[in-house]
């Protein structure tokens, strides 16, 4: 009897150790790291990725312009000096494809990736505020559907445009105009945007029943680094302004 | 929140006091408990590196001399000798934003994230802007997982690339990592997602954090999410995955490039803490968030009171 009940300790006390161990979490702390040069660098990775630096940075680091503005995105009216710019040389390369075309929105904000610091301009720089390869598209459409677009732009506080000045009043345009003149909804106009907020990209509207659309075969970025490189050529400097194209009011 | 951020330490005494009463009995037991020792698990984390190789240049912009991934394996290296436990996370978006990704479509980015010892990261928008093939195709170079759960990838090259979770195992605890990707259409150009079939976060979320919790009996469930911290509208955020779901203990998030002050604690539908952060872009900087877990061999118990936030590491 005693020797069952020892037996029954032993086998309890053996199948109690054999069950899992289990965590109860207790405690958390949290920091964060600024990654800066106060901290010093692994030279493993240096040496990775140095024969990728050394065989573009011929190309990357060209001065291919000026700026005698920074061209920020940061901005608190609906628009910003790096959207005006934006907007602006694209629409000034792709009219130089098609002459005809009334307003451009080639980019939203979010598409606007990284800022022009004042000075020199390298090709790396265009690179990192357009890193991607979308394509330039006119569309033809019609007014109602110019007036969708225009409340997208409305509705999302403002975007990079140009040729186009509107006043957003209750989150919705008005007094519209478009190419120096006032918008009308019985017209069609030539709209210059990007594959990319053509196909909805960030949720743009009024492109998904044109009356017709062109591809021009300019790269969004190619048309940004070929206005830097024209106005270099006319020995100007890049001076975007705010001027109220878009206004809050 | 500031409820849910005290600890009920009396509570929590008295709960951990049963537990050893439990143990008191289990005369042999040689296990971490009876040495009195506190597991320690240290979670690092990225998210949206975007293709940031080297620092930010020094040109006068907001960002200049900031960032660097020699900086970032020097600072991991370190922790990495002062800590038994580290678990390194990305809540995607590694490409895209620098040359580097337009020459070599993510190669180097890739290469150097294994170098560093990343253990898993996420589908974020942008790893798509090569198109599914553009990813696949570096892979090779990775030796860490793609966590994704609520895309469904079988008609598509990544089909047999990406794990919806991974159970990681660390002296002993069970670390369970997940993914969660952000709506693509809209997003994407289609032509780049292709037949990428989207389910939602917060149902998906649910299933696989409560299978990792239940069913696999994770001491700690992860999320390295790609819907963004928060909006201004009801589309679904890390905020409102947190607040809608239940098993989750910390959300790495990503997308909305968001730098947090200190990691955001919501309450969630279990009204236990699921912690949120983020840390901006472009690895300007490096999250980290030490976990330290209490060993008991028993039935799993549910330990009723909230634990311990410090927004300071211990010295």
């Amino acid at each position: 009897m005693k020797y069952t009940l020892y037996s029954f300790i032993i086998a309890a006390i053996f199948l109690n150790s054999c069950t899992t161990t289990h965590y109860a979490l207790t405690k958390s702390n949290r920091e964060e790291y600024a990654i800066n040069d106060k901290i010093s660098v692994d030279s493993s990775v240096v040496k990775t990725y140095l024969p990728y630096k050394t065989a573009i940075d011929n190309e990357m680091n060209k001065v291919i312009g000026y700026t005698d503005v920074a061209l920020v995105k940061r901005s608190t009216l609906p628009e910003s000096v790096l959207g005006n710019f934006f907007a602006d040389a694209i629409l000034n390369q792709a009219k130089k494809i098609q002459p005809n075309i009334d307003f451009a929105m080639p980019s939203t904000n979010g598409g606007l990736r990284n800022d022009v610091a004042k000075g020199a301009i390298i090709v790396s720089n265009i690179f990192e505020l357009m890193p991607f390869e979308n394509e330039t598209v006119v569309f033809n459409l019609k007014g109602n559907d110019v007036l969708e677009l225009l409340k997208f732009i409305a509705s999302s506080g403002g975007q990079p445009v140009a040729g186009l000045k509107m006043n957003i009043k209750n989150n919705l345009p008005e007094n519209i105009f478009i190419n120096g003149k006032e918008f009308d909804i019985n017209k069609d106009y030539y709209v210059l945007t990007s594959d990319y907020i053509a196909s909805g990209g960030d949720d743009a509207k009024g492109f998904a029943n044109p009356i017709g659309k062109k591809v021009l075969g300019l790269k969004i970025r190619d048309a940004l680094l070929k206005e830097v490189n024209d106005v270099q050529l006319e020995g100007k400097k890049i001076n975007t302004k705010l001027d109220g194209r878009i206004t809050k009011n | 929140m500031v409820e849910l951020q005290k600890i009920n330490r009396r509570n929590f005494i008295k709960t951990g006091g049963m537990v050893g009463a439990a143990f008191a009995l289990n005369l042999n037991s040689f296990d971490t408990f009876a040495n009195g020792r506190l597991q320690k698990l240290t979670i690092l984390h990225t998210n949206d590196v975007h293709s940031r190789i080297e620092p930010f240049p020094m040109d006068g912009s907001r960002n200049q001399g900031l960032g660097g991934t020699a900086r970032r394996s020097a600072l991991i290296k370190k922790i990495r000798a002062e800590q038994e436990n580290v678990l390194l996370l990305d809540a995607g978006d590694i490409f895209q934003g620098t040359p580097y990704f337009n020459k070599y479509g993510g190669e180097l980015e890739i290469k150097l994230m294994s170098a560093m010892g990343y253990d898993a990261t996420t589908l974020g928008n942008h790893d798509f802007d090569n198109g599914i093939e553009g990813f696949y195709k570096q892979l090779p170079h990775a030796n860490f997982d793609v966590l994704i759960a609520n895309y469904d990838l079988k008609n598509t090259a990544l089909q047999n690339s990406t794990k919806p979770f991974k159970i990681f195992k660390k002296a002993g605890l069970k670390i369970g990592v997940f993914g969660i990707g952000i709506e693509l259409k809209g997003l994407v150009d289609p032509k780049n997602y292709g037949e990428t079939q989207y389910f939602d976060p917060i149902l998906k979320a649910n299933e696989v954090a409560s299978a990792l919790k239940n069913e696999y009996h994770c001491d700690l469930v992860i999320c390295l999410s790609h819907l963004g911290y928060k909006y201004r509208d009801a589309k679904v955020s890390d905020q409102v995955l947190a607040a809608n779901t239940k098993n989750i203990d910390l959300i790495i998030g990503g997308h909305t490039h968001s730098f947090l002050e200190v990691p955001e604690d919501v309450k969630n539908l279990d009204g236990q803490i699921t912690t949120i952060n983020q840390v901006g872009f472009a690895g300007i900087n490096l999250g980290r968030i030490d976990y330290y877990f209490e060993p008991y061999k028993n039935k799993k118990i549910k330990i009723g009171t909230p634990y311990q936030i410090n927004n300071k590491l211990d010295v």
